[in-house]
C-alpha cells in the first residue's frame, strides 16, 4: 500500500507533545505531473508548523493556503483576466482569503513556510497559483482537534499461521515490549507472516458520553475496551475498509486492547477514535488513506509508487497498459516523451509527455490491472483497438477495429530492435508486406517545442487503394503544414487528407509523421 | 536457581553435540549472493550460457547475466543487465548464441549483436496464445527439449476459468513458431523440467482439482486433471475430441478409469509437509557431483523456501515416484532454478504476493555439496506386496530388519473442484517384513495392504546407518499410482 499523498504531524497529534518547537512537513511538487507529492496535511489547531515546499518540477510552481470554502481553482483563473498585473506579483492572486504563501519556486529550488496553525479548525484548500496548474495542483490543510491518545502502550508477538483471529489470551507470547512511542504500528522487522499482536494501553476520556472506536487492518483485527469488543474485521484481508464500533465510556480511564495477526502479505494497522469534544484522533502509526474524511468507499490512492526514470537511453516498459492493451510496449523516451505501442493492435496506442509510468502497480504484490501513463496531456492517435492499415471501400467506409482480445487478423507481430542509442524498431508483416515503425525525437517535449518523429516503412508488395490512418478525431483543424486533433495535438504528414472524422494517407514505402503540441504551433501560442 | 545443575549442564555439553542429529548443512550448503544495489532481483528463471555464464530473468521483466557465480568466493560474481522491460521472465534457454525468453505473451529470441553485454534484437518467435489482462495468466517457459522444441505452460485465468485461447494448457513451440497444443487441465504451474531421459514435468500448485501441489508428467495428447480450459480442444484438432468432463468429489484412481487421457500427478507434493507452492524442476545430471543422487529430481517450493527430492519410476507405463525433504532455508521464495555440470544448483525467487518463509524479497543462491555422503533413502521402488527402499549408506541390520523400525500411513485427496482439500481415506497397513539385502544398502518392506491410488507415507526414524547414525529425513511420500504386477 502506498501512502506519499496522506502526512499527518503525529507528533502534533500525540498527547503531550510540546509545542515549542515547529514541526516539519515536506510538500514536493512532482516532475512532469503537475501535481504535489503530498494532496492531504493534517495539523493541530495553533501548532507551531514549518512546511518545506520543493519543486522538483521543470516548471515554476508555488504553493498558496486559501480559507476553507475558496474556490481555488476560480481564485486562480481570475488573475488571467489582467495578466500583466499578475505577472508582476509572480501570479500571486491578490485575494483576501490568502493566508499563507510561498514565493513562486523556480525549478529545483525550495521556499520554508513558518507559521502558526489557525485556531479554527477546518479545511484549508492550497493551491498552485501558477497558470493552467490549478486544476490538478491541489490539496487540503487540514486543521483538526485531537482528542488524547494511549499511554502506557504495552505489546504482545505471537506465532502461528491462523486465518482467524485465535483467543490470545489462551497463547503464550513470543516476546513483549513497550512502545514508548505510545501509537499502535507494527515494526517487527524479523516477522512478515504469519504472526499476531496484542497492543495495551490506558485511554482517558476527557468526559462522559459516547465515543466510537475505528479499526482497519491487514489481516484480522479486533478492538476492546474495558475487555469489552467494540469493532472487529476478523480475517484475511486487504486494509481498504475503517470499520466503527460505538460504545458508552465514563469520564476517566479505560483499558484500550487491539488484537491482530497477519498471515502473509500486506500487513497494515489503523485504529482511531472520536468522543464527544474531539475529532477523529489516529491511534496508529499508520493513517489510513480515508481516516480524515471518515469515508468508507475505498479511495484509489493516486500517489506515486515506483516511477520509471528515464535518463539518457529510452526505458521500455512492456506490461498490461491502459488505453494499449494486454500487450501493451511502452517506451520513455529521452525529453520527456512517451508512447505506449500496442503488439495487440500493431499501432501507436498513446502519446504523452512528461514522466514516464509507474510500476508499482505490477512491481508490488500481485500486480494486476493496466497501468496508465504516469505523465500528462495523453492522446491517442487513432483510438483504442484500432488498426494501422486498411483496404477501405470508401474513403469515408468505417475503419475496422479490434473487439475485446481479438487478435488482428492480417498482421503477425516479429518483435523489435535497439539501434546503438537503444531506441526500439518495431517490426510487424501486414498481408506480406513487411513493416518496420520508429520513433525519433526532438527538443523536449515539457520545456521546449518538442517534436516527436514517426517514421513507418513498408517493403514488399503494397496492396493498391490501402490506406494508413493517421489520426481520427472530432475536429480537426488543419494549422500550417499540421492538423490539430480535438486541440489535444497536432501531427504533420505528407499528402494526409480528411475522410469524415479520419485523417487519412495512402499507404507508400514510407510515412513519416511528425507529432506536437498544439501550444508549441506558432498559431496556437498564448492561447492557454 | 542454584549453581550445580548449571554447571553440570556445561560439563555435559561436549557429550550432547557428539550426539546431535545430523544437520541438512552438514552435507549441503546454501551461498547466499549479493545483488545488484537498487534491482529486485525476482529470479523467475536461471539458464546456463557459454564461459560459465548465468542468466536470470526476472519477474521485473529484466534479464541479467552473471559471472563468477561458480567461483568459491560469492564476492566475486558479478552482474550485467542484457534486457529489461520485459513482461515477467519466467523461462529462459539458451542455443546457438540466443537467449530464448518466456514472458506473459510470446517466446521471443534475444541476442547481443554489437557485441555490448546487452541484448539489441527481441525478435517475437511464439505468440500465438491469449492473454487477457488478467495478473494470474502467467506462462512458464522451459529449456529446449530433446526434439528441439520449447514448451510453454500456461496458468489458467484466476483459478477456475480460461477466458482466452489456451489458458490451462501446455503448449509445444517448434523452432519455427509454430505452436501445437500438447497437455490440457494445467491449473497453476510453478516451473516446467526435464528427467534424465528428456522426458517432460511440470509444477502445479493446490488449488480447484488439486488436493495438493503436484509434479506432472507432460505426455502429448494428455489431460492434467483440471477441466477448466476444455473449450480449446476446439482449437485444437490434433488433440481429438475433448475428454469427458471428471466428476466431482471422486477419486483420480476413479476417474482415470473413465477418462482415458487423464494422466494422474507422478507425485503429490504433500501439503504443509512437503510445501505449498511448487516451483522449478530440476534434475541432477552432474554425474556425483551434487552427491549420491544422480540422475534425481530436485523440485522447489515458494511458499516453504525449500527444495524436496523426488524419485521416479514408471510402473505399467505410468510415472510415479517418492518425495522426501531434502534442504531448507532459502532466503526467499524459490521460484527459478538450474544446475550446472560441476553439481551447482543455481536457485532464486520472490515473495512478492504470497509470502514465503524466507522472509526476504528476493534471492539468488547457490547450493553445493559439501562432499560428505547423507545417509538418506537412495531410491524407493514399488514392489507387488511392498516397496523396496536403497540407501546411500550401508544400514544397521538389527534395526533394518525389524519391521517396528518402520511405520506406513496411506491416504489420498479428494479429486474435487473445491479448492485444495484435507487428507482422506486413512489406510494403517501392516508392515509384515523388512528383509536387509547381503551388501546391507537396501531393504525389502512386506506392507499389507498397498492401496493404488494413494499416497504412501512412510516413516523411518527408528533406523540407523552401519555407522549407527539416523537418516537425515527419516520421512517420504510415495504416490502409488499403479502396483506393480511382479
Amino acid at each position: 500500500m502506498l501512502k506519499t499523498s496522506l502526512v499527518i504531524l503525529t507528533g502534533l497529534i500525540a498527547v503531550g507533545a510540546s509545542a515549542a518547537l515547529p514541526e516539519t512537513v515536506t510538500i514536493r511538487t512532482l516532475a512532469a505531473q503537475m501535481r504535489y507529492d503530498t494532496s492531504d496535511v493534517i495539523i493541530r489547531p495553533g501548532a507551531q508548523v514549518k512546511i518545506v515546499f520543493e519543486n522538483s518540477d521543470d516548471l515554476p510552481h508555488n504553493i498558496v493556503f486559501f480559507q476553507p470554502g475558496t474556490d481555488v481553482v476560480a481564485v486562480s483563473n481570475k488573475q488571467m483576466e489582467k495578466p500583466e498585473e499578475a505577472l508582476k506579483r509572480d501570479w500571486l492572486p491578490d485575494d483576501p482569503r490568502i493566508w499563507l504563501h510561498s514565493k513562486l519556486v523556480n525549478p529545483k529550488q525550495k521556499d520554508e513556510l513558518t507559521f502558526t496553525a489557525p485556531d479554527k479548525p477546518g479545511i484549508y484548500p492550497y493551491v498552485c497559483t501558477f497558470p493552467g496548474h490549478a486544476l490538478t495542483m491541489q490539496g487540503r490543510l487540514k486543521v483538526l482537534a485531537p482528542g488524547p491518545g494511549l499511554s502506557d502502550l504495552k505489546f504482545q508477538v505471537y506465532l502461528g499461521d491462523w486465518k482467524k483471529l485465535p483467543d490470545f489470551k489462551s497463547l503464550v507470547p513470543h516476546r513483549e515490549g513497550d512502545l514508548p512511542g505510545n501509537l499502535v504500528e507494527l515494526k517487527f522487522d524479523d516477522y512478515r507472516n504469519q504472526f499476531g499482536v496484542v497492543y495495551s494501553g490506558k485511554l482517558n476520556a476527557p468526559t462522559d458520553g459516547d465515543y466510537t472506536f475505528s479499526v482497519a487492518g491487514d489481516d484480522g483485527v479486533r478492538v476492546l475496551v474495558d475487555d469489552k469488543k467494540v469493532v472487529e474485521s476478523d480475517g484475511i484481508h486487504p486494509s481498504s475498509e475503517i470499520r466503527d464500533g460505538k460504545v458508552k465510556l465514563s469520564a476517566g480511564t479505560h483499558n484500550y486492547r487491539l488484537e491482530y495477526f497477519q498471515a502473509a502479505g500486506e500487513a497494515e494497522i489503523y485504529a482511531a477514535w472520536r468522543g464527544p469534544a474531539f475529532t477523529n484522533t489516529t491511534l496508529s502509526k499508520w493513517v489510513h488513506p480515508q481516516a480524515a474524511e471518515g469515508s468508507k468507499i475505498p479511495k484509489k490512492d493516486d500517489s506515486v509508487g515506483m516511477p520509471l526514470v528515464v535518463g539518457t537511453e529510452p526505458v521500455i516498459y512492456r506490461n498490461f497498459i491502459s488505453g494499449a492493451g494486454n500487450r501493451g510496449i511502452a517506451v520513455g523516451y529521452p525529453g520527456g516523451f512517451n508512447i505506449a505501442w500496442s503488439a495487440d493492435q500493431l499501432n501507436l496506442a498513446l502519446v504523452w509527455r512528461g514522466a514516464f509510468i509507474d510500476a508499482a502497480r505490477h512491481w508490488i504484490d500481485r500486480g494486476g490491472g493496466h497501468q496508465a501513463p504516469l505523465g500528462y496531456d495523453v492522446f491517442k492517435p487513432s483510438t483504442e483497438s484500432a488498426l494501422p492499415f486498411a483496404v477501405l471501400a470508401s474513403p469515408d467506409a468505417e475503419w475496422p477495429k479490434l473487439e475485446k482480445d481479438q487478435r488482428a487478423a492480417g498482421y503477425k507481430w516479429h518483435g523489435y530492435r535497439l539501434d546503438e542509442k537503444r531506441f526500439p524498431t518495431f517490426s510487424y508483416e501486414w498481408n506480406g508486406v513487411n513493416v518496420t515503425e520508429r520513433f525519433d525525437v526532438e527538443g523536449n517535449a515539457v520545456t521546449g517545442n518538442g517534436r516527436l518523429v514517426r517514421t513507418l516503412k513498408l517493403s514488399g508488395k503494397l496492396p493498391g487503394n490501402a490506406t494508413f490512418r493517421v489520426a481520427t478525431g472530432n475536429a480537426i483543424q488543419p494549422v500550417g503544414n499540421s492538423f490539430v486533433v480535438d486541440g489535444k495535438f497536432a501531427v504533420a504528414v505528407e499528402g494526409a487528407a480528411l475522410a469524415g472524422k479520419n485523417l487519412l494517407v495512402p499507404v507508400r514505402p514510407e510515412i513519416k509523421l511528425i507529432y506536437s503540441w498544439p501550444e508549441t504551433l506558432p498559431q496556437h501560442a498564448s492561447t492557454n | 536457581m542454584k549453581p550445580f545443575p548449571i554447571l553440570a549442564a556445561l560439563f555435559l555439553t561436549p557429550v550432547l553435540l557428539c550426539a546431535a542429529p545430523p544437520q541438512e548443512s552438514d552435507y549441503y550448503s546454501i551461498t547466499t549472493f549479493n545483488t545488484p544495489d537498487g534491482a529486485a532481483m525476482e529470479v523467475g528463471s536461471i539458464e546456463l550460457l557459454p564461459d560459465n555464464k548465468l542468466a536470470l530473468g526476472t519477474r521485473r521483466g529484466e534479464i541479467w547475466t552473471v559471472s563468477n557465480a561458480q567461483d568459491a568466493d560469492p564476492s566475486k560474481v558479478k552482474y550485467q543487465l542484457f534486457a529489461s522491460g520485459q513482461h515477467e521472465v519466467l523461462g529462459l534457454a539458451y542455443k546457438d548464441g540466443s537467449l530464448y525468453a518466456t514472458n506473459r505473451y510470446e517466446v521471443l529470441r534475444l541476442k547481443d549483436e554489437d557485441n555490448d553485454g546487452r541484448a539489441d534484437l527481441f525478435e517475437t518467435v511464439c505468440d500465438q496464445w491469449g492473454v487477457s489482462g488478467d495478473y494470474h495468466e502467467y506462462a512458464f517457459g522451459s529449456r529446449f527439449d530433446k526434439n528441439g522444441d520449447l514448451w510453454v505452460t500456461l496458468c489458467l485465468t484466476g483459478s477456475f476459468s480460461s477466458n482466452i485461447d489456451f489458458r490451462g494448457w501446455a503448449m509445444r513451440i517448434k523452432p519455427d513458431g509454430t505452436m501445437v497444443p500438447t497437455c490440457s487441465g494445467i491449473r497453476s504451474p510453478g516451473g516446467i523440467g526435464f528427467d534424465a531421459d528428456g522426458e517432460v514435468y511440470y509444477t502445479d500448485n493446490q488449488g480447484p482439482w488439486h488436493g495438493a501441489c503436484t509434479l506432472q508428467h507432460l505426455i502429448p495428447g494428455s489431460f492434467q486433471g483440471h477441466p477448466g480450459g476444455f473449450k480449446w480442444y476446439d482449437k485444437a484438432p490434433n488433440m481429438g475430441p475433448r475428454p469427458v468432463l471428471p466428476h466431482d468429489n471422486s477419486r483420480m484412481v476413479t476417474e482415470r478409469e473413465r477418462i482415458k487421457e487423464l494422466i494422474p500427478p507422478a507425485v503429490y507434493m504433500v501439503h504443509g509437509k512437503i510445501g505449498n507452492s511448487s516451483s522449478f524442476i530440476v534434475c541432477d545430471l552432474s554425474k556425483g557431483k551434487f552427491g549420491p543422487f544422480e540422475t534425481q529430481l530436485f523440485i522447489a517450493d515458494q511458499s516453504h523456501s525449500n527444495i524436496s527430492r523426488v524419485f521416479l519410476e514408471e510402473v505399467n507405463g505410468i510415472k510415479q515416484g517418492v518425495v522426501f525433504p531434502f534442504l531448507k532455508g532459502f532466503k526467499s521464495g524459490l521460484i527459478g532454478g538450474r544446475m550446472n555440470d560441476q553439481g551447482q544448483l543455481f536457485a532464486g525467487g520472490s515473495d512478492r504476493g504470497w509470502g514465503s518463509k524466507g522472509g526476504k524479497p528476493f534471492d539468488f543462491e547457490r547450493v553445493q555439496w559439501t562432499g560428505k555422503v547423507p545417509f538418506e533413502v537412495h531410491e524407493m521402488h514399488a514392489k507387488p506386496d511392498g516397496f523396496e527402499l536403497s540407501f546411500t549408506e550401508p544400514v544397521d541390520e538389527r534395526s533394518a530388519a525389524d519391521p517396528a523400525t518402520y511405520s506406513m500411513r496411506e491416504f489420498t485427496y479428494s479429486y474435487r473442484e473445491e479448492y485444495g482439500g484435507p487428507e482422506i481415506a486413512d489406510v494403517v497397513p501392516k508392515i509384515t517384513k523388512a528383509v536387509v539385502s547381503a551388501d546391507k544398502k537396501s531393504v525389502r518392506l512386506t506392507i499389507e495392504p498397498l492401496t493404488k491410488g494413494h499416497i504412501h507415507e512412510l516413516h523411518l526414524d527408528g533406523l540407523k546407518s552401519a555407522q549407527n547414525q539416523p537418516l537425515v529425513h527419516a520421512v517420504g511420500y510415495y504416490t502409488l499410482n499403479e502396483i506393480p504386477k511382479n
